[in-house]
């Protein structure tokens, strides 16, 4: 299978095997062990409402909490949280049983939905990291369940404080905002130039960026992307496909599952995915009048939904919007078995995109699987269908 | 009518959708045992596995018996004094093998059953999971019949596995599929790493259902499939310690039922 | 619509179902009183929801654990969806089609069957239209997104509740102002006044309801346990149907004092006591028949159900009637599962087994209910430390093609062979 077409030799882009190698090893990435070795703490969050600029000022490297990077066997996941619970969870949980997050000092999760929610459960049960905190998430976006999810940060920032008995001062919370607006700018920077008919990057390349955003300090992190965007600048790659895609769905931080989709000569060029896109999607914004932990639960709550939250017009609107804007012919709908609030979704959004002339190929995946085989032949399909619509 | 009860001798009969096996126990003592190909039906297979065992301890059904049945077939046996579960025949026989057992491992044809057992003997728990096939005997044969080679050959084999073929522990219709497209792969993957591939996922499904109840050693493995050497070499592995094997794995039900029987008949329960 | 044809058939079935069933607990050779009440009570509440469009009712679609005392406050016809779901399986044994009609909506397999064949029977018209569509989060995600496809398939409007996940003061507060709303829409889509007297007297009796309940369940401490061995279904229908009703005050002391005579008997409601059971979730309803012949025949009878009987300490205040209504949400059985599950949760088990001297425990394992399920390790592992031995049954609470009764017959007898062999 050849990749997209380009137009010109594609060079490649050494900046990007950095971001490989921040993640090979992890959990235990080199980055992450070097950060507690300085006697440093390092503190795990799952899911996109847990507000790491809070951790991250507290002098702290907040990583994110993912699976294996391949569909495996989850023995003791499934024996822990039984068959029918998401495999991502169960992913999640048996790294946690065998030792692979053993270097945490803390954990944090809101109650986002059953597997999340479950999954800390079993993690305080069975693994005991030192300090645990799940923050209760509305669902709503109403002034009242922001003052709610606002009340809940401050009581983790409250609560964080005591664990480490320091102060997390305003200032510090400014400058951490600052960091991380920064990532999401260069994010989105990045995001911008997949924009163009011909992108230089390829979705499978720009997950590898994200997958490494959740392995390492943030201002490390920015220093490479400002490198890779200046790389890519030069190096005059670019990218085209059979068809323009876009891919949304449950959790996924698998690359090669996207590299799948590509070889077979579609180019993904957005998504609304929980590790990419909605990670970055919306800044801190800091007003006057605000706190920052104010400014920080508003830019938490009413970031781009997950299919939890309540309506899902809100989620639908945005994915429409965001197909727009990257000119998407396509949408790849990526389900894990169990995933509850994703799979309910699927028929009422499917309906609204293809109210917009966007048809979608809805797969049934594991976490971590890497596309190869029945989802390539499905992909092929689907791309020929695209194609024939074009003529 | 009362008998004289030092003649007794115990029967077990164990009779299972593929094969049906049959002990002969006296004063805690082995006689003789059997294993054939379960017939049409249950009694039938019951009387042919029980005729066979007694033959060879030199015994008829003319003499005193009493019979304790088990397995899938074990309610369908009209001549047996009692009917038990496999589950509690499979803990009296493994404390008979093996007093140091605490978790049995019984892949039988259909399904694979996990038992624990106390250190009275006494069953403690168990898990099973017969939904889908995709960890035994039935399985296997099919795995064999799409590789072309016996299932001896397959053991043989996957000894000399360097790596293992990922193939889908989850349900045996994937797997099937799965072994297929590693067939017909271009390249395709080697054939003993297809084998050893098959192998991890059947160990897949059994460690699920072991971490499930907790493990606990010594283990044992019972059933046809733990002839197996190349899967029991496997299991080892993930288990981390060596298992306890019977020399004939596949009776250790009938075994237990036959002590069952002797149970009874230490008890004075008449044969009626 | 007229009442013929498809258009409400299930209400109709089930309806001449829990007449059937009246009329059987009525011709027992003994019958029990409070059995008489419960189904004249649930033949009662789909008459009404029969003869609702005629009377000219405005009636309520929700969703389970929904305070449905705010809607008898309101005289709002409730129609608590996922009951009459199940109840479709217990009593009608029809199911297929329903989950075949979801299927084709485009709902997963993995989306849990009762929500599923809800979908599905709106999507046929095999349930009346109601007038709005009112859900909420408890328990569980399927819950939490049924509500906006079914208003679609109704056309109906609909109020999400959103109900925070601990009972801090904040996230009470959220509560009570999230109820608050509830009533505004409720008022005006239905054109009538919530009546805060009766809400409050609706509070008083479900405090009464609550008390009786606790009650009743220490009377079933006793050995031998004086109730029927699947007689908790009733228990938990009270609270999802009848939550505050006086019909429901009736049946529970009732109740009350027919156990009570039974323990100063030492009457047991099975003739030979030999396993007292710890159920945990629930049994597929088209098996309930057959649990109960099963029970009876092997003497195995279920005293304790934490998720459904175990509930949390607290009155409620009927001067404060919807921070009452919040409250009680707190303390039903099941949300105190939703989490977080912490060592209180878990002692909850270990105090349940020890104080109604359970010999083992039954888990069914609903394939559809992922966050249940998920503490099958947790309790089973806490029931091990007290050498309690727990049977897991894979089934699904209304689709009988996951488990059938001839395997549930045969792990259950293993089971009872275990407990009988220490």
């Amino acid at each position: 299978m050849t990749t997209p077409t380009s137009r010109a030799e594609n060079a490649k882009l050494h900046v990007l095997d950095r971001f490989r190698r921040v993640t090979q090893t992890f959990p235990k990435t080199d980055e992450i062990l070097g950060y507690k070795s300085q006697g440093k703490k390092v503190f795990g969050w799952l899911c996109t409402y847990a507000p790491e600029e809070i951790i991250h000022a507290a002098g702290a490297l907040p990583i994110r909490i993912v699976g294996y990077s391949h569909e495996t066997d989850l023995e003791d996941g499934t024996a822990y949280f039984y068959v029918n619970n998401c495999s991502f969870s169960r992913s999640c949980l048996q790294l946690g049983l065998r030792g692979e997050y053993e270097f945490l000092d803390g954990v944090v999760g809101g109650s986002t939905c059953d597997g999340a929610r479950r999954l800390f459960d079993l993690w305080r049960h069975y693994i005991g990291t030192p300090f645990h905190h799940v923050l209760t998430v509305p669902r709503k976006y109403t002034e009242r369940a922001h003052n709610l999810y606002h009340d809940q940060v401050r009581q983790f920032h409250r609560h964080l404080e005591e664990f480490l008995d320091i102060q997390i001062t305003d200032e510090a919370l400014r400058h951490s905002i600052e960091v991380y607006n920064e990532s999401r700018r260069l994010l989105k920077a990045l995001y911008d130039l997949r924009k163009l008919s011909a992108p230089p990057i390829t979705g499978a390349e720009a997950m590898e960026v994200l997958n490494a955003s959740f392995r390492m300090p943030k201002e490390l992190f920015n220093d490479y992307l400002r490198e890779l965007m200046d790389g890519l600048s030069t190096s005059g790659n670019s990218y085209e496909g059979r068809a323009r895609l876009m891919i949304t769905g449950s959790h996924l931080n698998n690359p090669e599952f996207i590299k799948s989709i590509e070889d077979t000569g579609g180019l993904v060029v957005t998504d609304e995915l929980c590790t990419s896109t909605r990670y970055w999607s919306d800044p801190v914004v800091l007003d006057g009048d605000q706190t920052p932990l104010q400014a920080i639960s508003k830019r938490y709550l009413n970031n781009f939904p997950c299919a939890r939250m309540f309506p899902s017009d809100e989620r639908f609107d945005r994915i429409l919007n965001l197909a727009r804007d990257f000119r998407v012919e396509g949408v790849i709908s990526q389900i894990i078995k169990y995933c509850v609030p994703y799979a309910h979704d699927r028929p009422l959004l499917t309906e609204r995109l293809q109210a917009q002339g966007i048809p979608t190929l809805s797969l049934d995946v594991e976490h971590g699987t890497s596309g190869s085989g029945q989802i390539q032949t499905r992909v092929q399909a689907f791309l020929e269908m695209l194609e024939s619509r074009q003529r | 009518m009362a008998v004289n009860q030092d003649n007794v001798k115990a029967l077990g009969i164990d009779i299972g959708s593929l094969t049906t096996k049959a002990v002969v126990l006296t004063d805690g003592e082995v006689l003789s045992s059997s294993v054939i190909l379960s017939a049409d039906t249950a009694e039938l297979s019951a009387r042919t596995a029980a005729g066979e065992a007694l033959g060879q301890a030199g015994l008829s059904f003319d003499h005193n018996l009493y019979i304790v049945t088990t397995g899938a077939g074990g309610k369908s046996v009209p001549f047996g004094q009692r009917q038990k579960s496999i589950t509690t025949c499979l803990a009296r026989g493994i404390r008979y093998l093996f007093p140091s057992a605490r978790m049995v491992i019984d892949m039988g044809a259909e399904s694979i059953t996990v038992i624990k057992v106390n250190e009275r003997g006494r069953l403690s728990d168990w898990g099973n999971q017969d939904k889908c096939a995709a960890g035994t005997g039935v399985f296997l044969q099919q795995m064999a019949k799409l590789m072309q080679m016996p299932l001896e050959e397959m053991a043989k084999l996957s000894s000399k596995a360097k790596a293992r073929a990922g193939i889908s522990s989850t349900c045996a219709v994937f797997a099937e599929s799965e072994v297929i497209s590693h067939v017909h792969r271009d390249p395709p993957t080697p054939r003993e790493e297809i084998v050893a591939g098959i192998y991890l996922s059947m160990v897949h499904r059994i460690m699920v259902l072991c971490k499930r109840i907790g493990i606990e050693r010594d283990v044992a493995v019972v059933g046809g499939v733990a002839l197996n050497s190349g899967l029991v070499s496997i299991l080892e592995e993930e288990i981390g310690s060596e298992v306890l094997i019977p020399d004939r794995p596949q009776t250790a039900a009938a075994l237990g039922a036959a002590i069952l029987a002797r149970e009874d008949i230490d008890k004075g329960c008449l044969i009626t | 619509m007229t009442s013929t044809g498809r258009k409400v058939n299930k209400i109709d079935a089930l309806l001449r179902a829990c007449r059937l069933m009246l009329r059987m607990s009525k011709a027992r050779p003994e019958p029990r009183k409070s059995e008489v009440m419960y189904y004249q009570m649930l033949a009662d509440y789909y008459t009404r929801l029969l003869n609702a469009r005629e009377a000219g009712d405005f009636v309520a679609a929700h969703t389970v654990f929904f305070p449905s005392e705010i809607m008898y406050a309101m005289d709002i016809v409730p129609m608590h969806l996922e009951t009459t779901s199940w109840m479709t399986a217990l009593f009608l044994g029809e199911y297929a089609d329903l989950l075949s009609a979801g299927a084709e909506l485009g709902l997963a397999p993995e989306i849990c069957s009762p929500h599923r064949g809800l979908a599905g029977a709106f999507a046929i018209d095999a349930l009346p239209r109601p007038d709005v569509i009112l859900w909420s989060n408890m328990v569980c995600d399927n819950t939490a997104k049924s509500g906006e496809l079914l208003m679609k398939l109704t056309g109906c409007p609909g109020f999400f509740l959103d109900h925070p996940f601990q009972n801090s003061e904040g996230e009470m507060n959220y509560l009570v102002e999230e109820l608050a709303d509830m009533v505004r829409f409720l008022e005006e889509q239905s054109g009538r006044k919530m009546d805060w007297d009766r809400l409050s007297q609706g509070v008083a009796r479900m405090d009464r309801q609550i008390e009786l309940l606790r009650q009743i369940g220490k009377l079933r401490q006793a050995v031998p346990s004086p109730f029927h061995p699947q007689g908790f279904l009733e228990l938990l229908t009270i609270d999802y149907l009848f939550a505050g009703r006086p019909e429901a005050t009736e049946y529970l002391e009732t109740l009350r004092q027919e156990l009570a005579e039974a323990v100063s008997q030492g009457k047991g409601a099975v003739p030979k006591e030999r396993f007292r059971l710890m159920t945990l979730f629930l049994p597929p309803m088209y098996l309930i028949g057959f649990l109960e012949r099963i029970s009876q025949e092997y003497g195995a009878v279920s005293v304790t159900e934490p998720f459904f009987c175990s509930w949390g300490e607290g009155r409620l205040d009927p001067s404060k009637p919807l921070e009452s209504v919040a409250r009680k949400s707190y303390m039903l059985p099941e949300m105190r599962m939703y989490g977080p599950l912490d060592d209180r949760a878990l002692s909850e088990i270990v105090d349940s087994a020890k104080q109604y001297k359970i010999d083992g425990a039954i888990y069914y394992a609903d394939i559809g209910c992922r966050h249940t399920c998920a503490t099958i390790k947790l309790f089973k592992d806490v029931l091990d430390e007290l050498d309690i031995p727990v049977l897991i049954l894979d089934c699904d609470v209304v689709d009988p093609t996951i488990a059938s009764e001839e395997e549930i017959r045969d792990k259950l007898e293993r089971f009872f062979e275990l407990l009988e062999d220490r």
